[in-house]
């Protein structure tokens, strides 16, 4: 069940690495054909690479929890498989698989740099681990609205589809100018992001990042989805 | 013993509202193995995920001595992406038995050769009754919820659950759901048969299926 993640494809797991390591290679040849130097830093791949890599922490946990109720519907007819118990299997496999690709891509790129980076731990751990939850309460929410209203789920892959764009994996919301700046960072993904590169620049003064708001918004989410998750319970397991 | 007190479990499906099962209160002994008899949407299955405890009553309670197995159907509790043996594995592991003594017994029972390491999305009807019979056959259950599994499957199969199941009965009860009477003479001592949210209890399997046969005859 949870493990499958990659089951139904050739290649299997293996595409959960060539993946973003394919995005960040793309990304790094457009942009080094339009500038002269990445936005932070001296290497393309390191500034997308560390981008790409802590906007996955939520995009894809959120995706792939999105689905974990309805994908193991079967197997809530043993009574001792409650409807969490999907949720919590899928967290704890998709944060390990993050964790792992971002490892191995993060850590090839900073192998072959010149001047390795000096890595600071606590701020990539807290900007993986907020990233988390929010996919996690995003997903809580999306499990129960998904089967409540079927056209909510449209509109979410709608508003969610732009959400690579202004999360500032390919620019720094430092850069933009006064009233702008203040809008893109309503967005708690986009200082997920400032935060998980702090990890990665001592030099990056992250200007305008809140943590204690991406904290509020994290909890406040995982706090609404369990609310809802549980009280849906019925409706989880009847349909 | 399985106890029902004023159970009471609605239907709900698009904004309409019915009782399924209206305020019943049931003793079902154990050493008798039961009959559910009832016509189509009476909510037998219902009261199998009730007393398997998948699902919960609306009001009243259930109260359960001895364990219980899952509701044993057709429509599967298996995870489709995952191979028979994986599937197997998954009930081990959630019921406690032992892994390998489990998929051993399963391996031999359900018979699917290779198709046991294929995932259970590309098997046939027959092929899932016959690893989900064999499945709860491996565990020791004091009740066995079964729910029309035995009508699946070819002679043989039917042949060889037949000789297991009648072995597990010596110590073990049976909850059946099944519209063959045929088979529920087989297998079941006493009745139950829902009609317009009530149950009622029979001693003797004959009275019950008289009963339903009465009911069906009316409308």
């Amino acid at each position: 069940m949870k493990w499958k993640r990659f089951g139904s494809k050739p290649g299997g797991y293996v595409w959960a690495l060539l993946d973003p390591a394919a995005h960040v290679f793309m990304l790094t040849i457009i942009f080094q054909a339009i500038a002269r130097a990445p936005a932070l830093g001296v290497s393309f791949p390191l500034f997308f690479a560390t981008g790409y890599i802590g906007f996955q922490f939520y995009q894809a946990m959120a995706t792939y929890l999105n689905g974990a109720v309805k994908a193991n519907r079967s197997l809530l007819s043993y009574p001792s498989v409650a409807p969490i118990d999907t949720i919590v299997a899928r967290y704890f496999l998709q944060l390990g698989t993050t964790a792992t690709v971002g490892a191995v891509v993060l850590g090839a790129i900073i192998v072959w740099m010149r001047m390795p980076p000096e890595l600071t731990w606590p701020a990539i751990i807290e900007a993986a681990f907020l990233a988390s939850v929010l996919g996690l309460g995003m997903a809580l929410v999306n499990n129960v609205m998904f089967v409540k209203y079927p056209l909510y789920e449209q509109i979410f892959s709608i508003v969610n589809r732009p959400l690579f764009m202004i999360s500032g994996v390919f620019f720094l919301p430092d850069a933009i100018p006064h009233p702008y700046r203040e809008i893109v960072l309503f967005n708690p993904l986009v200082h997920v992001v400032m935060q998980f590169r702090v990890g990665f620049y001592s030099e990056y003064r992250a200007a305008g990042l809140d943590m204690p708001y991406v904290y509020t918004f994290a909890f406040l989410t995982l706090f609404v989805g369990m609310m809802l998750f549980t009280s849906s319970s019925a409706l989880l397991r009847n349909e | 013993m399985i106890r029902l007190e004023q159970a009471t479990k609605f239907a709900r499906t698009k904004g309409i509202k019915k009782p399924i099962i209206n305020g019943a209160s049931l003793v079902l002994q154990r050493g008798k193995s039961i009959g559910l008899l009832g016509r189509n949407g009476a909510g037998k299955s219902t009261l199998l995920r009730l007393i398997a405890g998948t699902i919960r009553l609306d009001s009243g309670r259930i109260i359960r001595e001895g364990k219980i197995s899952w509701p044993l159907g057709f429509q599967g509790s298996f995870q489709g992406t995952m191979t028979g043996e994986q599937n197997v594995r998954f009930v081990a592991r959630i019921y406690g038995v032992d892994t390998r003594e489990l998929i051993a017994y399963v391996e031999d029972f359900a018979d699917l050769g290779p198709f046991f390491k294929a995932p259970v999305g590309t098997y046939s009807s027959g092929m899932k009754a016959r690893l989900a019979f064999g499945l709860s056959m491996g565990v020791n259950f004091d009740y066995y919820l079964v729910d029309e599994i035995t009508a699946v499957g070819d002679a043989n199969f039917k042949k060889k659950c037949q000789v297991v199941f009648e072995s597990r009965l010596q110590d073990s009860d049976v909850i059946m759901v099944s519209h063959s009477t045929a088979t529920i003479r087989d297998y079941c001592d006493c009745g139950v048969v829902m009609e317009n949210g009530k149950l009622t209890y029979y001693d003797d399997v004959e009275d019950a299926i008289r009963a339903h046969d009465g009911n069906m005859k009316e409308r």
